[in-house]
This record gives C-alpha cells, structure tokens and sequence, in this order.
C-alpha cells in the first residue's frame, strides 16, 4: 500500500501548533479526543518563535542595557557596556528552545501525534498532509484550523529581508543598525521603536495617515505620556504622515506592522465548506465553529485578535465544544499591554468608550510620581486611571501606565470579569510599598476618598 | 437605547429562524406590541416590543438563525433622544491593538452581529461573531466567570436571573437557586403550539381475574422509588398553560358513530383519479368539507366568546385547522377559507402544508387564525377521545379510526364501515341541542356522500 492511500480515522486535527492549535490540541486530549496536530514549521507556531517570547526576551534584555546605563542618579555608574548580539539572540533562542521543548512534551505526554508537514482539506471530513516524508491523509470527526497569519506587507512598501522587515525579523537581527524608521502605531511599532531604542539606536515612528498618537486604541493619555517618555530613548514619532514610504526611503532599516494576513490560502477552505468574511478571516460564531460545524477555527485565522492570550482562551472553547461541554468566547475582560517604557496596559473601557457605551461615568486617577515603589522602580512614572459606573460604582476599565503595568493589569481584568465595584478595590489591603497600590488609590479617587493625593474638590 | 435580544424561550431552544419583521426602522412601537415573528424548532413564537419607543434599527435580518442573547433589534426608548448613544453592537473594546491597520490595507473584520445562514448546512451553522468586551449600558450582566460559566452548562440566561450581590451582581447561590419561569419582560407567545387537543380515551375496564393464590413479590424487584426532577420549561411550559387556560373552557363532548361506508366508496374511486394529479386524498378533506358546512348552518360554531366585552365574535370565514404530527412534535397548519375549495383543492393543500410541516417550513401565517379545528387520532389507531377546545375556538372535531363493524341494517346485522365522530364545544355558548344538531348534520354529510356532491363549486 502506498503512504497516503488511506485515510488514516481521528477524532481530532488541529492544523497548527502555535499557541492556538497547541492548546485545542491538549485540551481536546484532555477530553478523551483522540488528536492529531499538524505544524508545517515549529511546534509553538508564531508566539513561541518569532513573536511574543522572542521579542518580550530581547526587549527585558535592552530594558537591562538601558536601565544599566541610566543608573547614575543611583550611584550605579556604568562604564565601556558594549552589546553583544549574537549572544543576546542566542540567549534568546535558549528561552525560545526550553519552551518549544516544553511544549512538545506536553503535547506527547497528552497524547497527542505530531505531524509534520502543511495541511489542507481534500473533503469536508478530511485532510491531507504534505510532509518532509510524503503524503498522509486523515479523516477526522472535528478538526481546529489554528494555521495563524502572516504580517501585512504595506502595498508599495513590500518586505525584502533585508531593509524593509516585519517586527518579527527585525527582532531576530543579528547585527544592529545605523537607525530605524516603524511605520505603524500599534503596540508593535511602540515596541520595536523602545527595543532599538533602549539599545541606543536612533528610531523615528511614522504613524499612518489620520493617526495622531502612539497606541491610538489606548486612553488618549496614554499616547501622550508614552510620546515623551520613548523620547528620551531617543525616539522620534511623527504623526498623520500621509507617505511613510517616501519618509522612510533614507533610513537604514525599515520595521513595518500593518496588521495581519490570515494564512488559509491553501487550505481549500471552499472543499470544506468553511466560509471567510468580507475582511478574508474565517468566520467563526461564539464556541470557535465555523460555517461547517465540524470545523473550529481559533486565534489569527478568525481575525477577532491577534493577541496569543485570547487565541489560547478560543482554543479551549472549541475543544470543550468539541467534547461537547458548554463552552462560551464571550470574555468581558481582555487586557492588552505594550511591553514599552514604561509599559502600558489596559482592560475594560475607557471613559469616552464608557460614555459612547450608554454608561453614565465616575472615573479616578492617581499618578506613580505618588508612589513610593514607582519612584525607586521608574522615577515615578505614569499613572493609574480607572472608569466606573456613577451610581453603581461598578467598575468599567483600568489604564495604566508604568513599571510592571504588564502584570499588574491582571487584577484589573480579575476585577472586571468579576463585575467588582470601586468598594471593592478600595477595600482590598493592597501591598505597600507596591505598584497596585495605585490601582487601590484610583479606585479611591474615583470615590472621593483618596489618600496618597489632594483630591480634587 | 435598548438592545433587544433573543429570549430563551427554554426546552434545550438556543437558536431560532427570523421569520418576519412585522415593523420597520423607525417605526414607532407599543409596549408588548408584536414585532417579530421567530421559529425556533419547535413552534413559530411572536416577540412583543419591551418597551414602548421607536425602532432603531433592526440587527437580525429574515432567514438568519439567531441564538439566545443574541441583539436582535434595538430600540429606543420614548423620550430618550437618539444621539444620546450610537447604537453599538460590538463594544468599541477588541483588545487587538495591533488592528489599527494603515489605509491600505482592507480594514480589520467588523464584526458583523450576523451572518446569513449558508443554505448548505441547517441550523449549525450559527455564526454569531463572539462577543468580546464589556456590553454596552443596561446589557451588561454582572456576574464572576464561574458563574457564567456554570449558566452556560445549565442553559440559563443570566439575564434573567435576579443577583443579590453588590450593585445586583449574579452570585452562585443565586443561579442555583434560581427557577426558571415566565419572565417580566417578553413573554413569547406560541402558535404553531397549540397543545395535541386531544385526551386519550377511557382505560378499558378489565375484567377481574379469577382468583388465584397470593404469590409473595418477586424478591428482585427494586424497593427504591426514583423520581427524576425535570424543569417544566418552553414549549411543555406553554402546552400546559395553553391546556390549563383551555380547561377553563366548560366542555362538553358528543360522540356518534357514522356509516361511511358510501364515503370509503367514493374516497377509493377518486383517490385513483387524484392519485393521477399527484394528489394523495385521504378521509380528511372529506371531514373538512362537511365540518365547512355543518359550520355554515350552525354559525356559533364557527364563533369566539368575548367575556371581557361582553360580544358573540362570529366568524364568517372557515379556516380550518388540522393537528398535524410531526417528528418534533404537534403543528397545525390551517386550511383558509375551506369553504371556497374542493375536495381536491382541499387534500392539495393538506398535502402541501403537511409536507411544509414535516420540514418544519410552514410560514407563521399558516399556522395560525384558525376557527375551527379537527384532531385526527384515528390515525394512529384511536377509536374514539374528548378533544380539548383551542381557545378561542368554540368547537374542535375528533375523528377515530374507520373500522367495519357488525350494525344493524334494516333488521339485518351487516358489515358497515363505521367512523367513530367526537364534538367537543363550548358549553357557556352552544347548548346540547345544537351539539346534537351539528353532529346529525355531519352525519348526514358524511354518511352520503352525495350531500357533499352538491355542495360543489
């Protein structure tokens, strides 16, 4: 018999392993499927080798070249610092390899087959995998498509490898440039720009046509703030620019965050009867099922998010679904960060979102400059702002920007799927000295009874 | 701004066809003023406005399937003004920051709160975009995650369960606590629902058993007494407060045995001919004919009583509603204006609504309005039943099974085909006489064909 003559019976394929296709993939295991996941490049998809865990490595590692270097008002005076960057990439790649690994043995120790090669649907019950060695095909029950996207090249601005790179390769370079130019203004761009800079690398951003600050998604406070702090890295942001090619054509290298393209053009997705949007992305209903009920998308490929958190979340629904548990993406609180200086995240709505919501607001802020913990972390950097609901009190949004604001923002997006009220925050004995401190206070602010700060009468 | 979502209208129902929309955006509506007719599997429901207001928009198009929760309609409540809120069915909060594409590129999915139903695949395919973020004011329901979850798992809507946690928040013991029941705000009203008017027939007394010596129970039998709990819920819900609601009807049922021996006669010479005309000709157009004209010469038959107004509703058009089993359950399709068709006219479109009924595609308009109904239990072998009266009906008509039995003929005993006829009416409108009336002049129709013959048109 010839490899790839029959089809080989499974409850499960997941088509892709990143951070999406993986989880399904255990998760589904977990509920009694039998699984087979099918990854073309590397176990851990996108997240795990080109995007999150690489660049959030090598920005801790500039943040620790820069921070180093801007010691001297601590007494720490640091002389001849040189970077070396194949050992930091190397460092790097060491991260990436203990949790690829990782990864892989859970996904063995689950249960679940690894297939090597690229997948597509040759029917609406089965797939067919080009591998390094042949052919298999597999008849499924369910399947996940989990297969992520691409970065979006900007149209008359394609990427070249070379001066023109998405954020991904830009990450990965191995010796550093003259000076950058981003074009974009989402957290990636913010991103990118506080690497290079924290290197020491001059950094101009152009932020799109219309576009009038940094991270425009976030409260308008934010890109204000974070406008003049990523200056004293040394980084220029120019606004509204109607021609980022022609204002990009001397600099040395060229980052490019324009979004994401899903990766379904070879799937035949028509042979299995999966529908796209108008926007190209997979059509997908609140359990993660798409238009063929048998088939489940998650993460990029739905174009809801490109945040590995919520592919994560997604992926865990559509196994349940599968399993045939109740199982619902409808989460109320996602929070979104940008790993920059300092780093800003935010969950819920912010005021005018609030407001153009029908919500009747309170909302507090407390500044770091205030907190004991911030001024020895940052100098004080920042704030904490924080939306609520006038006569409940219900808490609607957390901004914040500062050290840790990352991590921090977890009790946020705790506290507003747990639909908690500023009384509850306010009550909560929060660490002194400490950075949530602040997020007590705003809560306290927006009530009228805060400490730390004169309020405002 | 009032968003309107699909209600659970329970019984395991998640999802439900938009048939009609009986208003239009901008269209002003009362409270528990009809605005929308759905189907959902089991029965064609009518949804009443909650509120009095103006129609804003309208989100769920004809023909799509919508699931509970889903925003269906947005309203506007009187006196409040339309710019107060943009009506806003994906919160502004996406968390993709990442998704602030450059002009170029075609802009990141809208969500689009439905999509048509693809007509490849049924009701599967539901493809409510998820819904991510906290919900617009006056939608947001507070409760932990757990909770929500565990909702989920028990297909309750939160929405309607009452919280007693801060600021109304939804706890655990609430939602345990919580039973369903008819709900404040829409209640949907079934009617293609109508209950199976029919009881089942007296147990046959049997006979005792000669006496026989006490034997002790078997040692096997199980001395536990098992009651499963059910939720009496949806469609089972509404039968029983339909039934309930009937039963306050005074009832009286007649019952004759009729020889329709010339009938079968006739019935088995045409069924040939309409057998030619692709037509199936049962005994039932031949029932809904002489019901017609029984009908005519006995106007109160063919009536509603109005106590609240004190006023006999005679009708003077004769649609005729047929129970009709279906795999799912009971539909009854109406036979409008009887009286103007044909025999044959009238089994065409008992065919053509039976076929529409067993794939569940019977538009709300046939399925309602009756005056009149018949119950055909002899066809599944009932002899003889006391059907119950669907309101506001004065009269239901139930028909055994046709069986040659010894009669007495002209002091002869010879096999007759005799069809077993109940009449149930209402008594505070048609005394017994006029009972008795009615049924002798079905007798004569349908004992002689002829008769029929000449009410030809």
């Amino acid at each position: 018999m010839v490899v790839g003559d029959l089809a080989v019976a499974v409850d499960v394929v997941v088509l892709g392993a990143g951070p999406g296709g993986y989880v399904a993939a255990i998760r589904a295991a977990q509920l009694g499927k039998d699984v087979v996941i099918v990854e073309p490049k590397y176990i851990g998809g996108v997240c795990l080798n080109e995007g999150c865990i690489p660049s959030k490595s090598l920005l801790t590692a500039a943040d620790r070249v820069w921070r180093v270097q801007n010691s001297a008002e601590m007494g720490i005076i640091a002389k001849d610092i040189s970077i070396d960057l194949p050992t930091m990439q190397s460092w790097t790649d060491g991260v990436v390899g203990k949790l690829v690994k990782g990864v892989k043995q859970l996904l063995k120790g689950n249960g679940v087959e690894i297939v090597s090669g690229a997948g597509w649907f040759m029917a609406e019950n089965e797939v067919r995998i080009e591998g390094e060695y042949g052919a298999k095909r597999y008849a499924f029950e369910q399947c996940v498509i989990a297969t992520g996207g691409t970065p979006a090249p900007l149209p008359n601005l394609p990427f070249d490898g070379k001066r023109v790179l998405s954020a991904r390769e830009a990450y990965r370079l191995q010796s550093l440039p003259t000076d950058v130019t981003v074009i974009g203004s989402d957290y990636i761009s913010a991103e990118v720009a506080t690497f290079f800079g924290k290197l020491g690398i001059p950094v101009t951003i152009l932020l799109p046509a219309g576009v009038k600050t940094i991270l425009p998604n976030f409260d308008a406070g934010v890109g204000r703030h974070l406008k003049s702090q990523l200056k004293k890295l040394g980084v220029t942001i120019k606004a509204n620019v109607d021609d980022p090619v022609q204002k990009s054509a001397k600099a040395s290298l060229v980052v490019i965050s324009n979004g994401i393209v899903p990766r379904t053009a070879d799937l035949h997705l028509h042979t299995a009867k999966v529908q796209l949007n108008d926007a190209g992305f997979i059509e997908v209903d609140d359990r993660m099922r798409s238009s063929n009920p048998n088939i489940f998308a998650v993460g990029d490929v739905t174009g809801i998010s490109n945040m590995a958190a919520q592919a994560m979340k997604q992926a865990k629904v559509a196994a349940e679904t599968m399993a045939g548990n109740a199982a619902q993406y409808a989460p109320q609180a996602v929070p979104k960060v940008a790993w920059t200086e300092p780093e800003v995240a935010s969950v819920g709505l912010t005021a005018k979102e609030a407001e153009s919501a029908g919500y009747v607001v309170t909302h507090g802020q407390f500044p770091m400059g205030a907190n004991g913990r911030a001024l020895m972390l940052n100098g004080g950097v920042g704030f904490v702002s924080t939306v609520a609901e006038k006569d409940s009190g219900v808490l609607l949004g957390v901004t914040m920007l500062g050290a840790g604001a990352a991590d921090l923002i977890a009790e946020a997006a705790l506290a507003l799927e747990m639909g908690v009220t500023l009384t509850d925050l306010a009550e909560t004995i929060h660490v002194h000295p400490g950075m949530s401190e602040p997020v007590q206070e705003s809560a306290e602010d927006a009530l009228g009874s805060v400490i730390h700060i004169l309020h405002k009468k | 701004m009032v968003e309107f979502k699909l209600p659970d209208v329970g019984e395991g129902i998640f999802e439900a066809e938009i048939l009609e929309w009986l208003v239009k955006e901008g269209d002003t509506v009362e409270m528990d003023q009809t605005i929308l007719e759905i189907q959902t599997d089991k029965a064609v429901v009518e949804i009443p406005s909650p509120i009095t207001g103006t129609i804003q928009r309208i989100v769920a198009q004809p023909g799509v399937m919508a699931n509970v929760g889903d925003v269906l309609v947005v309203i506007l409540p009187k006196g409040e003004s339309a710019t107060a809120a943009p009506p806003a069915p994906s919160p502004p909060l996406v968390a993709t920051p990442s998704t602030t594409p450059l002009p170029d590129r075609p802009s990141a999915p809208a969500t689009p709160a439905f999509k048509q139903q693809p007509p490849s695949n049924g009701k599967s395919a539901k493809l409510m975009s998820p819904q991510v973020g906290i919900a617009s004011a006056g939608n947001r329901i507070l409760a932990a995650p757990a909770v929500r979850k565990l909702a989920l798992e028990m297909n309750i809507d939160l929405a309607q369960v009452p919280g007693t946690g801060p600021a109304g928040r939804v706890l655990l013991s609430d939602l345990k606590n919580y039973t369903p029941q008819a709900t404040p705000v829409p209640q949907p009203t079934p009617l293609a629902s109508a209950p199976p008017p029919v009881a089942p027939p007296p147990a046959p007394v049997v006979p005792t058993a000669p006496q026989k010596p006490i034997l002790p129970p078997p040692a096997h039998i199980s001395t536990e007494e098992i009651v499963d709990e059910e939720p009496l819920r949806g469609l089972r819900r509404r039968i029983a407060e339909r039934m309930e609601e009937a039963w306050r009807v005074p009832h009286v049922t007649t019952f004759r045995e009729i020889d329709v021996n010339d009938l079968v006669k006739v019935r088995k010479s045409l069924k040939v001919e309409a057998e030619q005309r692709n037509i199936s000709l049962t005994f039932m157009p031949f029932f809904i004919k002489a019901a017609t004209l029984a009908l005519r010469d006995f106007p109160y038959f063919n009536a509603s009583l109005d106590m609240e107004n004190q006023k006999i509703l005679v009708r003077k058009y004769y649609h005729i509603g047929i129970a009709t089993a279906i795999a799912d359950g009971l539909v009854v399709p109406v036979i409008k204006h009887a009286n103007q068709l044909s025999i044959l006219e009238i089994a065409a479109e008992l065919t053509r609504l039976r076929t529409l009924a067993e794939s569940r595609r019977l538009a709300a308009d046939e399925m309602r309005g009756s005056t009149f109904s018949i119950t055909n239990y002899g066809s599944y072998n009932g002899y003889m039943g006391t059907p119950i009266i669907n309101p506001p009906e004065v009269a239901i008509m139930g028909v055994g099974r046709i069986q040659d039995k010894p009669v007495v003929v002209n002091g002869q005993i010879e096999i007759r085909a005799m069809l077993p006829v109940s009449l149930s009416f209402d008594h505070r409108l048609v005394d017994g006489a006029a009972g008795e009336q009615f049924m002798e002049r079905l007798k004569a129709l349908l004992g002689n064909p002829n008769l029929l013959l000449m009410e030809l048109r």
